[in-house]
């Protein structure tokens, strides 16, 4: 393989890995939201231990996240030059905003979060999570805004052999950011309601003790998965218009690009109607006497995951042979340097990204079984506090 | 507007590296201490420093956009070393399985900044230990509280990579001053402000 070719590899595999835990982290922090404010609102101890315990999950994956991002940022240094050199006055605006006003801030606020619990007064701890939610969702923001440039660029002039920023403003009202934005941010809601809801029914399969708990969580994880789902699809098709527009050779990228998006799609609509389905179940708790659906909850927390992964394919394959539509051509923007040193980091990193991923399971899975009830050894040093 | 953003870039890199000896050199002294009391105190601190690592990439690529490819892909095994280092640590520290793992996530991390400085100073590669050195004294001096050269120690952990950065003459690798202008209004501001609430994380969990 090239240069080129091990180095859209391993983007392609960073960016996979980055996106499934950065996915559960805006999810779970919109749901802890949502836990947190009734907590503070009604002073009742089943919504603080609610906070507490899906709190843990979320610190979890959220500290190993942080790292998968790190190596993230780093690659368009070490293997992308040429996208710096051409087009960094542009590109990195709305890419050091992300790093500054959203990732800055928001893992300080959320350091504050963990270690102020039980410290500060309840209305300013709440303050501080919503700080972070916000901050959250602006990372997503810059990120997309960033995206959106590379699909479609705007707001730039050509001034020798590079590009230099001419109208921020058009970078944020891109079609092909804001389309894709909303698409995005309820993309990862799914992937929380899903996520609690199948976790929840692992703890009915199993026969928790916690059977107020599970049933307030499996409820919150339905309802936002049904409420969730329709604004996905919407979003998603709502894309297609754009897509047409600007890039309207996208399906032909690749012979067999149409696979991942028509798979996406069909979770999109298993999803939407399925928790449609699962809501009258909800009444007098049909959906737990009747066992079954439990099992497919637990099944289906992949399927989100699967889905996002189809989509980032679709959008990110379409895009070539451009790094920069009709720009800057991929091969043009990598780095100069032996395919074999691009080969080394690819090998390390993989394994070290699956060794994270499965560290990340391994501790939101010792999390679950523990339950709600901190026992005195915790599972992450993060989470010592909650 | 050239001076404002070396200084932010200085200010970035400076916090990474001072906060850096409080984890890393934890880790580098763990087959000296005891374990269990190290790593809890190293509780507050633990992520701190990534998080101006991560604002310093960000500042570089927008500000600096010829210098940061280069940069980086110049140096491009070494970097790979200190991610990989980084992973390790991070990953290993929180799972607590074994606590060797922590100890290599460290040493990769710190002889990999000690090879970029090397490569920064055109030294030869022996030079790379200077920083584990540095990172484990200061590590030691926050283990065992002694706070009066505290900041010494700090500083000298801090200092080594961004004055050998301020060796590059960065003329023409900047950006245009519609970005740098653009920039200075969100950079400014955020940098106290995080200052600020790091020092209320570690107040308040020592309390």
């Amino acid at each position: 393989m090239s240069a080129v070719d091990l180095a859209r590899l391993q983007f392609a595999l960073t960016t996979s890995f980055h996106f499934l835990f950065v996915l559960l982290t805006l999810g779970l922090v919109t749901l802890l939201v949502i836990m947190q404010t009734r907590f503070t609102i009604t002073g009742a101890p089943v919504h603080e231990r609610m906070t507490r315990f899906w709190g843990r999950i979320y610190v979890i994956n959220y500290a190993l996240g942080i790292v998968t991002g790190i190596v993230m940022e780093f690659q368009f240094g070490l293997n992308w030059s040429g996208l710096a050199t051409y087009a960094g006055d542009v590109f990195g605006a709305p890419l050091a905003m992300e790093t500054l006003i959203a990732f800055f801030l928001e893992s300080t606020f959320l350091g504050l979060w963990i270690f102020g619990w039980g410290r500060l007064n309840r209305w300013v701890h709440l303050s501080l999570l919503y700080l972070t939610a916000l901050t959250a969702f602006a990372s997503a923001f810059w990120i997309m805004a960033a995206n959106g440039f590379l699909q479609h660029p705007v707001g730039y002039r050509v001034d020798g052999n590079v590009l230099r920023l001419d109208d921020f403003s058009a970078l944020l009202s891109n079609p092909t950011f804001t389309s894709a934005l909303m698409h995005v941010i309820f993309a990862s809601i799914t992937v929380g309601g899903v996520f609690m809801t199948g976790i929840s029914a692992y703890h009915f399969i199993k026969r928790t003790p916690e059977v107020d708990f599970f049933r307030r969580s499996l409820r919150l994880g339905v309802v936002t998965t049904a409420l969730a789902t329709p604004s996905l699809i919407g979003a998603g098709f709502a894309q297609f218009p754009v897509i047409a527009q600007y890039q309207p050779h996208k399906t032909e990228a690749a012979p067999w690009i149409g696979a991942p998006l028509g798979f996406m799609i069909i979770i999109g609509m298993t999803l939407t109607m399925v928790s449609w389905l699962t809501l009258p179940l909800l009444i007098k708790d049909a959906v737990i006497r009747m066992r079954f659906p439990l099992y497919l909850m637990v099944i289906g927390i992949p399927l989100p995951f699967v889905a996002a992964i189809f989509g980032w394919l679709f959008r990110e394959i379409g895009r070539q042979p451009w790094l920069i539509y009709g720009l800057l051509r991929t091969e043009d923007a990598v780095s100069h340097v032996d395919a074999s040193q691009i080969l080394l980091s690819l090998i390390v990193f993989t394994s070290l990204f699956v060794v994270l991923a499965v560290t990340d399971w391994a501790l939101i899975a010792r999390a679950v079984r523990r339950g709600p009830d901190v026992t005195p050894a915790p599972v992450s040093p993060l989470v010592v506090t909650l | 507007m050239e001076t404002l953003w070396l200084v932010v870039l200085g200010t970035l890199t400076v916090g990474y590296f001072a906060l850096a000896g409080f984890d890393y050199g934890t880790g580098l002294l763990l087959p000296f201490r005891r374990r269990e009391i190290a790593l809890q105190r190293m509780n507050p601190f633990f992520l701190g420093n990534e998080v101006w690592l991560v604002a310093a990439i960000g500042v570089l690529f927008a500000a600096f956009p010829r210098l940061e490819g280069e940069l980086l892909s110049g140096a491009h095994s070494t970097f790979t070393l200190v991610l990989a280092g980084l992973v390790l640590f991070m990953a290993a520290v929180q799972l607590r399985l074994w606590w060797w793992l922590v100890f290599m996530g460290a040493l990769m991390v710190s002889v990999g900044w000690g090879l970029f400085l090397a490569h920064l100073l055109h030294a030869p590669w022996p030079v790379a230990f200077v920083m584990p050195v540095l990172f484990a004294v200061h590590g030691w001096v926050f283990q065992a509280r002694r706070w009066k050269v505290f900041p010494v120690t700090a500083l000298l952990c801090a200092l080594p990579i961004p004055l050998a950065f301020s060796s590059i003459d960065v003329t023409g690798l900047m950006a245009h001053n519609d970005t740098l202008g653009l920039l200075a209004w969100v950079a400014i501001p955020i940098i106290p402000l995080v200052v600020l609430v790091q020092w209320s994380i570690v107040a308040i969990s020592s309390r």
